[in-house]
């Protein structure tokens, strides 16, 4: 069944506890920052690799980004995905939401048709969970988002997913082609294969596309496609625990306790 | 031999592990002692058998592969074996043959993904290495300035225990002016954990970047606070360069209070047992040095356990352990405080911070009173002179 | 530059507010977004209109005057009483373009992530999600939001100037929920739409709520240690009033107080919640790994020096056999009070 074919989306990000906001120009200070894949996007590719396992499919990995994407792109490859391709053009940067989906969809569409695109739950830098119902609708495929478990009906073309919600779980079944987002920690990555290391890492070409590669309209990628701008960036107050002792009578400190976490509930 | 042509079902299983193996599998005839002498048969009976688990991979039949975890790298087998086979490299290379099939336990994938991405395998931002240290004040290394590079390790940076260790160390260091140098956040993991849970071709990967950095940094003397560390850094990393020379801080001190640099003048007047940690002891050789430090504090007496040097029982948190549950009943710790309970000591000492965090909960867990775990460089730094 | 499908000068001065319901219920998120939406329509002088669609859900309609909105625009169908988002995204949308609200607001849950998600797509539009707080400038008529990025280490305030409506989705519990006023006057408007079982391609084959542990994904987590001796009982019955989940360290576990399932830490359950409780917990490296990425975490411990602390927001120095029951009482109590 080789003509089972699986794009995933994954990102590289900063690592969050890297970033700093600059106090003066608002701006982040990204630059010696150390980079990793998006943990959810991890998910995401194990997800397609126990696919691949299961039915043969054919995994792609599909970025957007600078070209020091490219070594981790090979990361993906070495766990064993097929292909690899980065969309990557000055063009492109600046994207929100709106773009980034508009341009993901044109590299989707260039790479054929694939029968799923998995995505990752969020993105840990943006965070906004957005791209995949995105992608979904500037492609006219269903979706399913938030998945901890997938089953394939190749015959009936057909795609089942356990879908998290409140308090509970539902199934929800689709047609393929469909987008899938995978809830995030629902299955453990596995290592990369030393077997294929070398060859990932040293000889398999990674497509590197450009804004005319996926035949994308100017006005719809990068700033030009963005309605988002952002006006500021501020300093979120770092994780380090406030080791607070709570004083008082026991009768007090429960007031005390119950007004201070209020805010996080 | 019995037999064995007749069993012969999957040669390549066999040649795979001969093959990762240099060969050494070869000469095991399956005579057993190694499984006599493993300590999963003080807790557990006959069900782990190192024995058999070759036996298997003899025939081509390895599919037990929980028991191929269980294995803590203690080497207790080891000098037992009448063919000297060395069990403890066969075992890694049995557990990159369960890699390579992906038949691994959960968590272990994470746990590799750690050091890739962190540099430690406790899953702990890499940017945080040196904020045990952040008051102190350290000195990257510069090996014309510093006789030592002292190598923190990821527990002791991380885990707040361990970090106790260091900041022992850096006491007494600075306490006999004896000029040392840290890599601080370049301070490489030393990938023994990686090692032992057999991912061969990773831990070369970190072997020999690691030696890289070392000789980068024209590295002489290492200091090591971890024997898990001091053991790789010393038997199985590359060449670093001429001058490269491991030790494990036990080692280091005991030379130098050998030649008069150290002298402790304050009294800790407790009564001592010491346990060997396996990568120190029975890996290494590493069985005076420490004797020699507790000795040379005024007020410490020594008493041995029942099983001690070569027999000492392992703490149950090598070969990965750390990292895996051992259900209550299976713990070897929790033999190895009784036993130290049982010579009347009040402070079980030791030179490992895996060692420390095994036997404190063995002493938690068994509810033994008045019995304390240190570290030798905890005691040492108690009686230096103010 | 794209364009929106109605741009600003087409914009009704309005906040509109969808209403998320599940089983004829509105959630708490919407109620929150309700509130917030009101003071945001006051300050503008702009008018509020919730967005209720379902099967059975009329009732719920004058609720959402009473809960602050001048209008509410209800669409009844049977295809709309469990969410799909080909359904709700399809009905929504003509909502939109007869509307043509200048902003709409969602709750950021999974199902109000997948409709503005696939809905800003189709309106050409901005989307701002997960929102921690919302302005509206009264002069020009721009919603700034508030999001987090970076484990929420950064902040960053959005615009989206040009295109219509402007779209955020909000996180649950960052705005109180407004008092009903039974009093208040609205309208509520029953719309004409679309819709056959043709446009839905997604097929609910199962629905389970209630079932068994996932520590992972809890909000809040109440994790028990020796210190409270096999208690589990009392932990359950807090963890329950805080919607959240029971975890334990190793020695009750150990000890069969508590299932394996429920071990936190590095050998059991990295957990992420918003709250982790430690109550009688020393605090070994082990274990805190579990709890590391939580928001906030509370400490109950009788030892001052207990290492826990050190990893602690807000440290309680009391025996945890005696402040959770406390704790657990005033909760009940306050409970009551609002009830009343």
């Amino acid at each position: 069944m080789t003509d089972f074919k699986i794009v995933v989306c994954m990102k590289v990000v900063p690592k969050p506890e890297e970033i700093r906001v600059d106090p003066e120009t608002r701006r982040l200070e990204r630059s010696q920052v150390r980079s990793e894949f998006n943990p959810p996007d991890m998910n995401a590719l194990e997800m397609a690799l126990r696919l691949k396992d299961l039915y043969n499919a054919r995994v792609i990995i599909l970025s957007m980004g600078p070209a020091f994407f490219e070594p981790y792109l090979r990361i993906g490859l070495a766990m064993g995905a097929d292909e690899a391709f980065l969309l990557s053009d000055r063009r492109f940067a600046g994207a929100d939401t709106l773009a980034t989906t508009y341009t993901l969809a044109k590299g989707i569409e260039k790479l054929g048709h694939p029968d799923l695109i998995i995505c990752g739950e969020e993105s840990s830098d943006g965070a906004t969970g957005q791209v995949p119902p995105g992608l979904a609708e500037w492609l006219g495929i269903p979706q399913i988002t938030l998945v901890t478990d997938i089953e394939m009906d190749l015959e009936q073309r057909v795609v089942r997913g356990r879908r998290e919600v409140r308090g509970g779980h539902e199934m929800l079944e689709v047609p393929t082609p469909a987008v899938i987002s995978v809830k995030t920690a629902s299955n453990e990555p596995r290592f990369m294969d030393y077997e294929i290391k070398d060859k990932a890492f040293k000889q398999t070409k990674i497509g590197v596309w450009s804004c005319e590669d996926i035949e994308a309209d100017e006005g719809y990628i990068g700033v030009p496609g963005s309605p988002t701008i952002v006006t500021g960036f501020e300093q979120a107050t770092i994780r380090e625990r406030k080791r607070e002792f709570l004083p008082g009578a026991r009768d007090e400190v429960v007031r005390r306790l119950l007004e201070s976490i209020q805010d996080y509930l | 031999m019995e037999n064995a042509d007749y069993f012969v079902l999957d040669d390549e299983l066999w040649e795979e592990l001969l093959a990762l193996t240099d060969g050494e599998a070869a000469p095991c005839f399956q005579c057993g002692v190694c499984t006599a002498s493993c300590p999963w048969g003080l807790v557990r009976g006959e069900t782990f058998s190192v024995r058999k688990l070759i036996r298997q991979v003899q025939l081509g039949t390895l599919n037990e592969q929980e028991d191929l975890w269980l294995c803590t790298t203690c080497s207790q087998c080891e000098p037992y074996c009448p063919r000297g086979v060395p069990v403890v490299e066969i075992i890694q290379a049995l557990r990159y043959m369960m890699w390579k099939r992906r038949a691994i336990l959960e968590g272990l994938p994470s746990l590799l993904w750690s050091v890739y991405w962190n540099n430690n395998p406790w899953f702990q931002p890499p940017s945080q290495r040196t904020q045990w240290a952040l008051t102190l004040d350290l000195p990257t290394y510069d090996p014309d300035h510093h006789d030592i590079l002292l190598y923190i390790g990821c527990t002791a940076s991380y885990d707040r225990r361990a970090q106790n260790l260091a900041h022992s160390l850096i006491q007494i260091l600075r306490a006999f002016q004896i000029p040392f140098g840290v890599l601080g956040e370049d301070e490489p993991c030393c990938g023994e954990t990686i090692l032992r849970l057999g991912h061969l071709p990773y831990f070369k990967e970190i072997a020999e970047a690691g030696a890289k950095i070392f000789r980068d940094r024209g590295v002489g003397k290492l200091v090591a606070i971890s024997p898990h560390c001091y053991d790789v850094f010393l038997n199985h990393y590359p060449e670093v360069n001429r001058d490269f020379e491991p030790l494990h801080y036990t080692e280091y001190l005991a030379s130098v209070i050998e030649t008069g640099g150290l002298k402790f003048q304050k009294t800790f007047d407790r009564k001592v047992t010491y346990h060997d940690p396996c990568y120190l002891g029975r890996r290494n050789q590493g069985y005076e040095a420490p004797r020699k430090i507790l000795e040379s504090i005024p007020g410490v007496t020594l008493v041995e356990m029942e099983n001690s040097g070569m027999d000492a029982l392992c703490c149950g948190g090598g070969g990965g352990r750390m990292w895996m549950e051992t259900a209550p009943g299976e713990r070897f710790s929790d033999l190895r405080v009784q036993e130290a309970a049982a010579t009347g000591a009040n402070v079980i000492a030791t030179a490992c911070p895996f060692c420390i965090t095994c036997l404190e909960d063995g002493v938690k867990s068994m509810g033994i009173e008045g019995l304390e775990v240190l570290d030798i460089v905890e005691i040492a730094a108690q009686v230096l002179q103010k | 530059m794209v364009a929106s499908l109605y741009g600003v000068e087409d914009e009704q001065k309005a906040i509109w507010v969808f209403l998320e319901q599940m089983e004829g219920e509105v959630e708490r998120v919407s109620l929150e977004i309700l509130s917030k939406g009101r003071q945001l329509a006051d300050e503008a002088g702009w008018s509020l209109v919730g967005l209720l669609l379902g099967h059975q859900v009329s009732d719920q309609a004058e609720r959402m005057v009473a809960y602050g909105a001048d209008e509410v625009w209800l669409a009844v169908h049977p295809l709309l009483e469990y969410f799909t988002v080909d359904a709700y995204a399809h009905v929504v949308e003509q909502a939109m373009l007869k509307g043509r609200p200048s902003v709409f607001l969602c709750g950021a849950t999974p199902n109000g992530r997948d409709l503005a998600g696939r809905l800003a797509v189709r309106l050409r539009t901005g989307l701002n999600a997960d929102c921690t707080d919302l302005r509206l400038n009264p002069e020009n008529g721009m919603l700034t939001s508030e999001v987090t990025g970076f484990g929420g280490g950064v902040l960053a305030l959005l615009e989206s100037p040009h295109h219509r409506p402007q779209m955020s989705t909000v996180r649950p519990g960052v705005f109180p929920m407004g008092e009903e006023d039974p009093n208040r006057e609205g309208h509520v408007h029953e719309m004409e739409f679309e819709l056959a079982e043709g446009m839905i391609h997604t097929k609910l084959i199962q629905r389970v709520v209630g079932e068994g542990v996932d520590l992972t994904q809890t909000p809040v987590l109440v994790c028990g240690g020796r210190g409270i001796e096999g208690k589990f009982d009392m932990l359950q019955e807090f963890a329950h009033l805080m919607n959240g989940e029971v975890g334990a360290t190793r020695p009750p576990v150990d000890e069969g107080h508590i299932e394996r399932e429920r071990q936190v830490g590095q050998t059991g359950v990295v957990c992420r919640p918003k709250v982790a409780f430690a109550c009688g917990i020393s605090g070994a490296f082990h274990f805190v790994v579990g709890i590391q990425d939580a928001d906030i975490v509370v400490a109950i411990n009788s030892d001052p020096n207990a290492p826990i602390f050190e990893y602690t927001d807000f440290c309680i120095v009391d025996d945890a056999l005696q402040f959770v029951p406390a704790l657990i009482e005033a909760i009940q109590m306050d409970r009551a009070t609002a009830n009343d």
